[in-house]
């Protein structure tokens, strides 16, 4: 995944914020775990590269994960890693600002699950881990599923300047959304499965084409349904090029 | 045609060289969440000319939900003041006595009725409810298809079928949201292998990385309507999902809009 425009050659760069590898519980035959997969799934459809994380850092060590992760990105520039995070009280990571700085260094970003790894995203428990990747500029990612609303306010308020990109959202969601999106500028939606009927033209008319990146969710889910959200969009085609994947690179200081 | 339909997806580029129906639409707001435009035939239309979708046949929200009555009147007076862009399902709620809902029927049978849309999940009962006798009936007598956002009941869907089918045997069982998750995927295709008559509806909001190849894969593209919940749901994702799906073109072209044509004798 390189630095640069976010158009090349008058095509759109497609950027995936949400891709995964690695071995998992459930897998269907369909399914791919293996970074060669996922390139060849990206290439078909004519996705660039992205951000990664490994399955076990969903299902097993987060720790581990990370190192696998980063073994498996420094063969692939394509890819460019998404750690997933834990608060720092039982010492399972390494020291917060550590850590973020590691993530910063290799442009990468965190995605933290509180509700499956059972932990609360209220500063008392997780306040140090949000405020190291508030200082180092590191985003971070959480699908809906992990936290409520509720707790995604809670973090943007206690960390302003904390880029925060909510995954996976599914189209019920705009009530809570758009006060969010009123109050807290670093609020970001994965354009993926964001589908409420001419969705992302309401964020777009309202809040602007900053706010939505574009996301696959694969393995788990399909890589058309996304793009077709963006390429369709009655938007601007320079908003459309954000959307696609200059946000990403914004969000990850590649910007020109 | 002069590239191919994952290219069409990538560009954002209107398919206007297929015949495309988007055979499980709505209409209207929703009470549960934000339906932008207040999902208007207008919007509904402007959003299809965007795709390159031909037709859609919907149910709007007011009908699955609280006035099927009101509901029907919605979807003809959209089919009227937009021919041969959306036509209605007509749905019944039978929560009502029989004798509405035959009312009902006979008000739409001099327009000419197209299908039937039960929602039996949110009228808060099951497709085995009596109530929806004089629907099965007309469809029968009609040989019409029912669209169903699930085919409930004691014994399951299997078994709903079984007994359904053998009651009515003119009528073709649309098994709506077909593809929602992989569970739901092979339970559906059992459905659709274990009885010639019932056919496999895409709509759904959780489009699984490889599930549509599944199903062609496992019952073939013949029997499987591409669908969007429009405007429940935005068309797009459903629309990229089929486009960029790996299937040959003519698999995609039967299911975006050839084995609606068929079925619905559009």
């Amino acid at each position: 995944m390189a630095s640069g425009s976010d158009r090349e050659g008058g095509r759109l760069r497609w950027l995936d914020c949400n891709a995964r590898i690695g071995a998992w519980s459930n897998p269907q035959p369909e399914q791919f775990m293996d970074a060669a997969g996922l390139t060849d799934a990206w290439d078909r459809v004519g996705i660039e590269g992205g951000l990664v994380y490994h399955a076990w850092g969903w299902e097993w060590s987060p720790a581990r994960a990370n190192e696998m992760l980063l073994e498996e990105v420094a063969a692939e520039p394509r890819m460019r890693p998404c750690y997933v995070a834990l608060p720092h009280a039982t010492h399972e990571m390494e020291p917060v600002l550590r850590f973020a700085a590691q993530v910063r260094q290799s442009r990468g970003a965190v995605r933290i699950f509180p509700a499956k790894h059972g932990w609360s995203t209220q500063d008392w428990c997780a306040g140090a881990l949000f405020d190291a990747l508030q200082s180092t500029s590191v985003p971070l990612l959480v699908d809906i599923t992990q936290v409520s609303w509720d707790a995604i306010a809670g973090i943007c308020a206690g960390h302003p300047r904390l880029n925060v990109i909510v995954l996976e959202t599914f189209y019920r969601v705009d009530r809570m959304v758009y006060p969010l999106m009123e109050r807290y500028p670093k609020l970001h939606l994965e354009a993926n499965t964001y589908a409420p009927f001419l969705g992302p033209e309401g964020i777009v008319s309202n809040f602007g084409a900053e706010r939505l990146v574009f996301g696959t969710a694969m393995p788990e889910l399909d890589a058309g349904g996304p793009m077709a959200l963006v390429s369709y969009a009655d938007v601007s085609e320079e908003d459309r090029a954000k959307i696609a994947g200059g946000n990403l690179l914004r969000l990850l200081g590649e910007e020109e | 045609m002069s590239m191919s339909l994952l290219e069409y997806a990538r560009t954002g580029t209107p398919v206007e060289e297929l015949f495309i129906c988007d055979a499980h639409a709505h209409m209207g707001p929703y009470f549960n969440f934000l339906v932008n435009d207040e999902g208007s035939p207008g919007a509904m239309v402007r959003s299809m000319d965007r795709l390159g979708i031909d037709l859609s046949i919907v149910s709007p929200h007011i009908a699955i939900t609280c006035d099927f009555r009101e509901g029907n009147r919605h979807a003809y007076e959209a089919a009227e003041q937009f021919p041969g862009r959306i036509l209605p399902f007509v749905v019944v709620n039978p929560n009502f006595p029989a004798a509405e809902t035959e009312a009902e029927i006979a008000r739409w049978d001099a327009k000419g009725i197209l299908a039937f849309k039960f929602h039996a999940s949110l009228h808060g009962t099951d497709t085995l409810n009596d109530g929806y006798t004089p629907a099965y009936e007309y469809a029968n007598a009609h040989s019409l298809p029912i669209l169903s956002h699930s085919w409930s009941g004691a014994g399951g869907p299997l078994k709903v079928i079984e007994t359904l089918s053998g009651r009515y045997p003119n009528i073709q069982f649309v098994n709506a949201h077909s593809s929602s998750g992989w569970s739901v995927i092979d339970a559906s295709c059992e459905l659709a292998e274990r009885f010639e008559r019932v056919w496999l509806d895409l709509t759904g909001s959780r489009l699984v990385y490889g599930g549509v190849e599944r199903m062609v894969a496992r019952v073939g593209a013949e029997r499987i309507l591409w669908g969007t919940d429009s405007p429940f749901i935005d068309p797009r994702p459903g629309l990229g999902r089929m486009l960029c799906a790996d299937l040959t073109d003519e698999d995609k072209r039967k299911i975006l809009g050839e084995n609606a044509r068929g079925l619905y004798r559009l």
